[in-house]
């Protein structure tokens, strides 16, 4: 019972799940062409989805939900750059860290007081920009306009990040930090401050990954509700070899490998559960051994200074 | 943006900060215990700022595994999976193999050690039991490490997100034999509520007292066997000039590949013991929402308060073990239970910026010769 609009319904689902990825993994990828790499990013995205939730039920405004949600992913970020810029700390165990503080604190401050968040209710959730007319147009409706503002702010937001990597004089300058930091200070430019804004940046695109969950998935918060959609994030920076559009492409691909249980139904095909929910992990095990090999790895343009500590004292 | 800048160079023109010569052990315990007041002091302002008293929280986690007999008992059983998986982050971390694995390795352990407790049966003598649980269990963790490790050591694949990923992989292989499928693992006699079938009597290890089974005993005497290894073996050897630099032991003649495939295949094998002590003692079934506790991930902030070194594991992992134990007491007074994974992480934060001044340390300019830049 393959026809159109089940290709229809499985495009829209794979947009819809592969969005809180295309936020996490293009922050990501914008800290490490800095040359500071951030594990973090499932810690930053739950913490910034309970903050979003927490904004939104204390304000009634999804701008402000969402608001507060890129604050609390930037917060987390500030102090992982902190810990790998200024500290020089080991940037793996500290993400690690902060995967552990971020998803505690979100645990926690769900749970706590008498009136928890995860007991509440969302007064409002995202819904679609367009009006019903575009959106029942046959294809394009449901796939080009069928969706809410955080969908196309994540489509402006890759192109925004394509283009100020590769087409403006900062992103060079962002580039020349993640590849030759000595290079780049020699030239002027401030290795420690580029590196803090793009970890920063990364952590506040996290947020808004977690805010997508909380504000426009789920319409609620439950205990660990990203179940792993960070770590896939940060796998799919080396799948889509650093690249903006490439990480757009892999988040709705692997999106579509996420919502697949769903599909799966569709069709009526009747696959175990927990089999559907390892296929993404699995896939990205593979995947990450198909390609990580490190010759390959430089060869589609990992930062060569990443996750290295920069001392102008060793130039 | 600015700001930061300027900021980090006024701090250049008051201190400088220069590589030190050698940790001592004083100072490691003094960054140990600094790490853990710090989170401490953090985690008291996140309480205060709740509306719970940090003092009394606090009074709460001690009391609750340690104010009785039978409340040590139970912490000296949790401390069990602590050490041994501190001990595997630790001996791969020794070489500088960031493996996130311990979590999944945990529960193939439990997999095949419970699988072999099944196997084995009722009739079987009670040491054989036991003792080929925990051998299956320490193959099974040893295994799922190798998935990672055989990439990791031929394709250089990068061992961080690999084992990661193969946690999640395990979690649902754990989950499918329980709630997905007619796995043997599952109990047949009450299928209207999925939950695995009950081990044979007497594949538990013996009681030392109230509650306390004979797993400490083990993990003192496999971090005894780790800190022989290390420090006095040909392979300890290499993985101290491994861990310094991959070059200066290809170099040497150490057959880098087959290394980096022992020193993962020990990681996992010891992560595997923690998951056949859990589901043998524990849980007594494959009960995949009882293993499911994040003890692998525990075993990193084990490792690293213990600064990577063994005996020092035994220790940490016991003080981890109240950490992580207070959690049902502290459920009973109504704090959520989550204020405990809050903690460990920022001790584990702490730590990571202790490296810091364990391995550079800062001065005013002008104090003695200026290195050259």
């Amino acid at each position: 019972v393959i026809n159109e609009s089940t290709g229809v319904e499985f495009i829209v689902a794979a947009i819809v799940a592969g969005t809180p990825l295309v936020y996490a993994t293009v922050g990501e990828l914008l800290g490490q062409r800095s040359g500071v790499m951030n594990l973090g990013v499932e810690g930053m995205m739950l913490f910034g989805a309970l903050a979003a939730y927490w904004g939104l039920v204390s304000s009634g405004s999804l701008v402000v939900g969402t608001l507060v949600g890129i604050v609390a992913g930037s917060l987390l970020a500030a102090v992982h750059a902190f810990w790998s810029v200024t500290l020089r700390a080991n940037q793996i165990v500290s993400g690690i860290a902060i995967v552990i503080v971020g998803t505690g604190l979100a645990t926690y401050l769900g749970s706590v007081g008498d009136d928890p968040l995860v007991t509440r209710v969302a007064p409002t959730t995202y819904g679609p920009v367009f009006p019903e007319s575009m959106r029942d147009l046959p294809v394009v409706g449901p796939v080009i306009f069928g969706h809410d503002a955080l969908v196309y702010l994540s489509w402006l937001f890759v192109a925004a990040a394509g283009v100020y990597l590769f087409r403006t004089r900062a992103g060079l300058a962002a580039r020349s930090v993640g590849e030759d930091p000595a290079s780049a200070d020699a030239a002027g430019i401030s290795v420690a401050a580029f590196r803090y804004a793009h970890v920063i940046a990364g952590g506040a695109a996290a947020g808004l990954a977690g805010a997508y969950l909380t504000l426009a998935l789920f319409g609620a918060w439950q205990d660990n509700l990203s179940a792993g959609t960070g770590w896939i994030a940060f796998a799919l920076v080396i799948l889509a070899a650093w690249r903006p559009w490439r990480a757009l492409v892999a988040a709705y691909v692997f999106g579509g490998l996420t919502s697949l249980g769903f599909n799966l139904q569709l069709i009526e095909v009747d696959v175990p559960l927990d089999v559907l929910s390892m296929l993404p992990f699995l896939a990205t095990f593979l995947a990450l051994v198909l390609v990580s090999s490190r010759r390959i790895a430089r060869g589609i343009g990992a930062p060569a200074a990443l996750a290295e500590p920069y001392w102008r004292e060793h130039r | 943006v600015l700001g930061v800048s300027s900021v980090t160079a006024a701090l250049g023109r008051l201190v400088v900060v220069e590589p030190r010569p050698r940790a001592t052990l004083w100072l490691g315990l003094v960054v140990a215990a600094v790490s853990i007041l710090a989170a401490l002091a953090a985690g008291a302002v996140l309480l205060a700022a709740t509306g719970s008293n940090p003092g009394d929280v606090y009074r709460t986690m001690i009391d609750s595994t340690l104010g009785s007999p039978r409340d040590l008992s139970r912490t000296l059983n949790l401390a069990t999976p602590l050490i041994l998986c501190g001990l595997a982050v630790a001996v791969a971390y020794r070489m500088r193999l960031w493996t996130i694995g311990a979590e999944g390795q945990l529960y193939v352990g439990a997999i095949t050690g419970s699988g072999m407790a099944l196997w084995l049966g009722s009739g079987t003598p009670g040491w054989l039991l036991i003792l080929a649980s925990l051998v299956a269990a320490m193959l099974g963790g040893a295994f799922w490490a190798l998935v990672a490790a055989v990439p990791r050591a031929y394709l250089g694949t990068d061992e961080v997100l690999t084992t990661l990923m193969l946690n999640f992989v395990a979690l649902y292989l754990m989950s499918f034999l329980i709630f997905g499928s007619m796995s043997p693992w599952r109990d047949k006699a009450d299928l209207a509520r999925p939950h695995g079938a009950p081990l044979p009597e007497g594949s538990e290890l013996p009681t030392l007292f109230e509650r306390g089974n004979a797993g400490i005993v083990v993990a003192a005497a496999v971090a005894l066997l780790v800190w022989v290894l290390l420090a006095r073996t040909r392979l300890g050897f290499q993985i101290e000039i491994l861990g310094d630099s991959t070059r200066a032991g290809g170099y040497a003649g150490v057959a880098v590949p087959v290394v980096i495939m022992l020193v993962f295949a020990i990681s996992g094998a010891l992560a595997g013991l923690a998951g056949g002590i859990q589901v043998t003692n524990e849980t007594a079934a494959l009960e995949p929402e009882t293993l499911n506790q994040g003890l692998g991930y525990s075993g990193i902030v084990v490792a690293a308060l213990a600064r990577l070194n063994p005996l020092a594991v035994v220790p940490v992992g016991f003080l981890v073990a109240i950490l992580l134990g207070s959690q049902t007491g502290l459920s009973i007074e109504g704090i959520p239970p989550a204020v405990v994974t809050v903690l460990q992480g920022l001790i584990l934060l702490f730590v990571a910026a202790g490296q810091f001044h364990l391995a550079y340390r800062v001065r005013r300019p002008g104090v003695s010769a200026r290195r050259s830049a």
